[in-house]
């Protein structure tokens, strides 16, 4: 019988767990794919464009062949191909040692018919721009209309009409896109993978290879991070394989280098918005009309949610794809969400201060189902958050309304609030199988990418055998096994644990039922119960957990489960709130303090939870202070595809950060929700709007830097 | 910044390395992109009269106590040799130019990005990576399991080991000397909070 709830008492879960393989990473134990270096590995590096649009009018590889170490050359692009962008794949060398394919791919001839390109938005919408693609760099969307947007604005006490707009970022993980790859015998391929799907990329080099998926092991024991880049075996996975077959088998190793990562390896759209939106003086929305676009390189995917989280009815949006020569967005924690938010916040917030009404009020004053979302009702959720997060960064104590501060150095408070789905694949499966020396191993095909998922699963079997998660084998990160998630949109817990604590109570019962005729007085199977490591006969120690595990006989008991509903959920709610000091001369931003209020249902792992929760929230401070991608109009390269001019948070810029888990019984009750997205989406939007709230005008580019603070304090004949 | 920038007895590779392509990379940073791509096609027209640059010498390293004898080029990197030819993997490599602080190791007690010191300058040398630190109670890598001061863990190795190297100077370290200690590295999944209460708790389970 499946389970539709948790239990109410719980010894480990919704508790403090550290992760089983924290050890192993901060002793440099743990092997990632690009730490793997099979028997006779081969180097492979990637020969790519520099220029930002051209087409290869002749490739010669001759002299790249005969280099020392080299076994084989393979051309992506040869002659007559288009590159569509600065760092789109052109050849792969592959030699005994890094060194020796670096030199070979420096001497493979490649002659360029360089085109004109157009690398920024403003270059690609300009008149007479280069075509990025044949159709047109612009592309619309079909617009959406609710009700009467110009009749909603002409109730309004007051319009607002802005624009905003925020940057390309990349996903900068710190372990590049990549794998090794080896053909075992003639229809066989292991790879060792940095992916957040090992099922989705064993079916791509199946696939490309002529295997059946069967025959194709994927290995990801652990990988450094993805964040919605990694879903796939991608061009350069497939090459790897492909060369390996060529060179008999021996493992080629592919991984990008820091500049290709940020060139080719994914980044989060740009977005760009003109709002006009009007409320009333009690602070309701009464309309909104926005157009907006945004980059997504050569591929679309530039869309994100508008209007975002509130309720009202009459607006209408347009949205357009500006095609550029740069490399492809991919999903990015929360794909869309921060962009949306924080347009939609920075309008909310300058209607707001225009309107002279607290901020706070104006947010409470337009909730409800949310047109364009899930559906989940979270008014009851956000305005309790609020208030929570309110007390936590002293808002009515410290906000002051916006423009009231005078003095070079000034503070402000800002708030955003966003949502979330995050829940689980009903389709998925784990393994639980108990072994006659007391052994229990859990197996299914996700793998964790550094959300803790490993851990979570075995603190439920060991919650259900009454054992240390430590005691429990949980085995992921392979391809092979039972059908598990890809890691992606939040949905790895959710999808995971339903399945891995059905498949652990059934193996618990199968596991009393084998045992109970065996044990001194034949008690029932129900008359048994498993805690601290002790098998219990009626609630007495009977004898330990690998005493009675020896009395199943010779073979294991192996159970999978399946998901079931009742155990997760889905819809998630987050206020956040930013403290910050600027500097009105130099422009700089200083965070004091951040706080976050965020739910997602039932927390498995309390630990865990708050470090995806601090993490996203630093990964917010990052795109709402630091980052963005620089592309060269002159030359169409990006000028920053390092980890110094393309910059992160360090130690000394991370403020005080209090999260605030909500929880109370009935969110709870929901059951296990995703979090590894939710924090991260208002974080920039909250910081925006403290700087405006502290320097008295809009700074309406991110990130927040001195540039774009001293810009918006000049435009407004402030400085 | 690391000490062997500083340090005038270390080769640094970015010297070493000066007008071939991946300084002309660099130079797309400080100068126009065009310069910069100019500079490459020269490098690359240079490249074609230059059949092979490689060559390879034997050293002898000390990695953790062990003398590891291998064949390296002389342009490689102490990272590369590390984990390319020495199976030491623990370091990471992920800017690959001194600025994240993934690859750090201690060479003679100094915290090193060893992405940008040369395997051959490090002979006779003393290398530390975090593979040989105690992992016991009271160990630098303890204190980041139970802060749960990693996500995913590719900078961990860097963060432990800078943390190691502060450790050993100044035992007795302040918040701020502490961020001050970690700030020649970088983490993605946004860990700063457990790293640094990792590095307060281990720097106090020193003192006991």
């Amino acid at each position: 019988m499946a389970a539709n709830s948790w239990p109410e008492s719980t010894r480990l879960l919704n508790k403090d767990y550290p992760r089983l393989d924290g050890l192993a990473k901060a002793s440099g134990r743990a092997k990632y794919p690009s730490d793997e270096r099979p028997e006779g590995t081969l180097f492979g590096v990637i020969l790519y464009s520099p220029h930002a649009h051209a087409r290869i009018k002749s490739i010669d590889t001759a002299a790249a062949e005969k280099m020392p170490g080299v076994k084989a050359v393979e051309v992506i692009a040869g002659p007559g191909k288009l590159v569509r962008y600065h760092g789109d794949d052109i050849a792969v060398v592959a030699a005994e040692t890094e060194e020796q394919a670096r030199d070979a791919v420096r001497a493979i001839q490649v002659e360029y018919e360089v085109l004109p390109h157009a690398a920024t938005e403003a270059q690609a919408m300009a008149e007479n721009a280069a075509k990025v693609i044949p159709s047109g760099n612009v592309r619309k969307g079909r617009a959406q209309v609710d009700g009467k947007p110009e009749e909603g604005l002409a109730k309004a006490d007051a319009v607002i009409e802005a624009t905003y707009s925020v940057p390309v970022v990349t996903h900068v993980c710190l372990e590049p896109h990549g794998l090794t790859a080896r053909w075992d015998d003639k229809d066989h391929i292991t790879a060792w993978a940095s992916t957040q799907a090992v099922t989705a990329t064993a079916s791509e080099l199946a696939e490309s290879n002529e295997l059946p998926i069967s025959n194709v092991t994927v290995l990801t024991e652990v990988m450094g991070g993805g964040f919605g880049s990694k879903f796939g075996a991608d061009l350069w996975g497939t090459t790897a394989a492909r060369i390996s077959k060529k060179v008999g088998g021996r493992p080629v190793k592919i991984f990008l280098d820091r500049i290709q990562e940020h060139l080719a390896g994914g980044n989060r759209p740009s977005a760009m918005a003109k709002v006009k939106i009007g409320a009333t003086k009690d602070g309701k929305i009464t309309g909104m009309i926005a157009e907006t676009f945004g980059t997504g390189g050569v591929a679309r995917g530039s869309g994100f949610p508008l209007p975002y989280v509130y309720k009202f009815t009459n607006f209408s949006r347009e949205h357009a794809d500006v095609f550029v020569n740069g490399g492809n967005s991919r999903a990015m924690r929360a794909p869309g969400h921060p962009q949306g938010c924080l347009i939609m916040e920075s309008a909310l917030d300058d209607l707001a201060a225009k309107l002279g009404v607290d901020p706070l009020v104006v947010r409470k004053a337009n909730l409800g189902k949310d047109l364009l979302g899930d559906q989940t009702d979270r008014t009851q959720m956000y305005l309790e958050q609020i208030d929570i997060g309110a007390e936590l960064i002293g808002w009515s104590k410290n906000f002051q309304p916006r423009g009231s501060q005078k003095g070079i150095v000034r503070r402000g408070l800002g708030v955003a609030l966003h949502q979330w789905g995050g829940g689980g694949a009903p389709d998925k499966q784990v393994s639980c199988t108990v072994f006659p020396d007391g052994t229990i191993e859990l197996k299914s095909a996700t793998q964790d990418i550094g959300t803790g998922i490993r851990t979570v699963m075995a603190m439920i079997a060991a919650e259900v055998f009454g054992l240390q998660p430590t005691d429990i084998k949980s085995n992921i990160g392979n391809s092979t096994f039972p059908p598990g998630q890809s890691s992606g949109g939040s949905t790895t817990t959710p999808s995971m644990s339903p399945p891995c604590y059905n498949a652990c109570l059934e193996a618990r019962d199968e596991f009393f039922k084998k045992i109970a005729p065996a044990l001194p007085g034949a008690p029932k199977p129900e008359d048994l119960s498993l805690a601290d490591g002790k098998l219990m006969v009626k609630g007495e120690a009977a004898m330990s957990f690998k005493d009675a595990a020896r009395k199943i006989g010779m073979n294991p008991i192996s159970v999978t489960g399946k998901f079931s509903q009742g155990l997760s959920s889905n819809g998630v709610a987050g206020v956040q709130f930013a403290d910050v000091t600027v500097d009105i001369e130099t422009g700089v931003v200083k965070l004091n303090k951040i706080v976050a209020v965020q739910d997602s249902g039932l927390i498995l792992d309390k630990l865990t939870w708050n470090s995806q929760v601090y993490g996203g929230v630093i990964g917010g401070l990052n795109y709402g202070l630091f980052e963005e991608r620089v592309m060269d109009p002159v030359s169409g390269r990006m000028l920053n595809p390092d980890m110094e001019l393309y910059q992160l948070a360090g130690a000394s810029d991370i403020p005080e950060i209090v999260i605030h888990a909500y929880e109370p019984a009935a969110i709870k009750k929901r059951g296990v929700i995703g979090i590894g997205e939710p924090p991260t989406i208002g974080t920039a939007a909250a910081i925006g709007n403290a700087v405006s709230n502290a320097i008295g005008v809009r700074v309406t580019n991110w990130p927040m830097t001195p540039i774009n603070v001293l810009n918006a304090l000049a435009q407004a004949g402030k400085v | 910044m690391r000490d062997n920038v500083t340090d005038p007895n270390a080769a640094s590779r970015r010297d070493f390395l000066r007008g071939s392509s991946v300084a002309a990379a660099t130079a797309v940073l400080t100068q126009t992109a065009q310069v910069g791509m100019d500079e490459a096609a020269a490098e690359a027209l240079a490249t074609q009269q230059i059949s092979a640059q490689s060559g390879t010498i034997s050293v002898t390293l000390q990695v953790n106590g062990k003398a590891l004898k291998t064949e390296i080029e002389p342009r490689s990197t102490l990272l590369d040799v590390l984990r390319h030819r020495l199976d030491v993997t623990g370091p990471k490599r992920v800017c690959d130019r001194g600025s994240c602080g993934a690859c750090t190791v201690i060479l003679d007690g100094q915290a090193v990005y060893s992405c940008t010191t040369l395997a051959i300058s490090s002979q006779g040398k003393t290398i530390r990576t975090l593979e040989s630190f105690d992992t016991g109670e009271g160990g630098v890598p303890h204190a980041f399991h139970q802060n749960d001061g990693l996500m995913c863990g590719y900078c961990t190795p860097g963060f432990v080991t800078a943390c190691q190297a502060l450790l050993e100077k100044n035992p007795n370290p302040t918040l701020e000397e502490v961020k001050k200690g970690l700030d020649g590295n970088i983490c993605r999944c946004g860990t700063y909070v457990g790293v640094i209460q990792a590095a307060l708790d281990a720097a106090k389970a020193i003192k006991v």
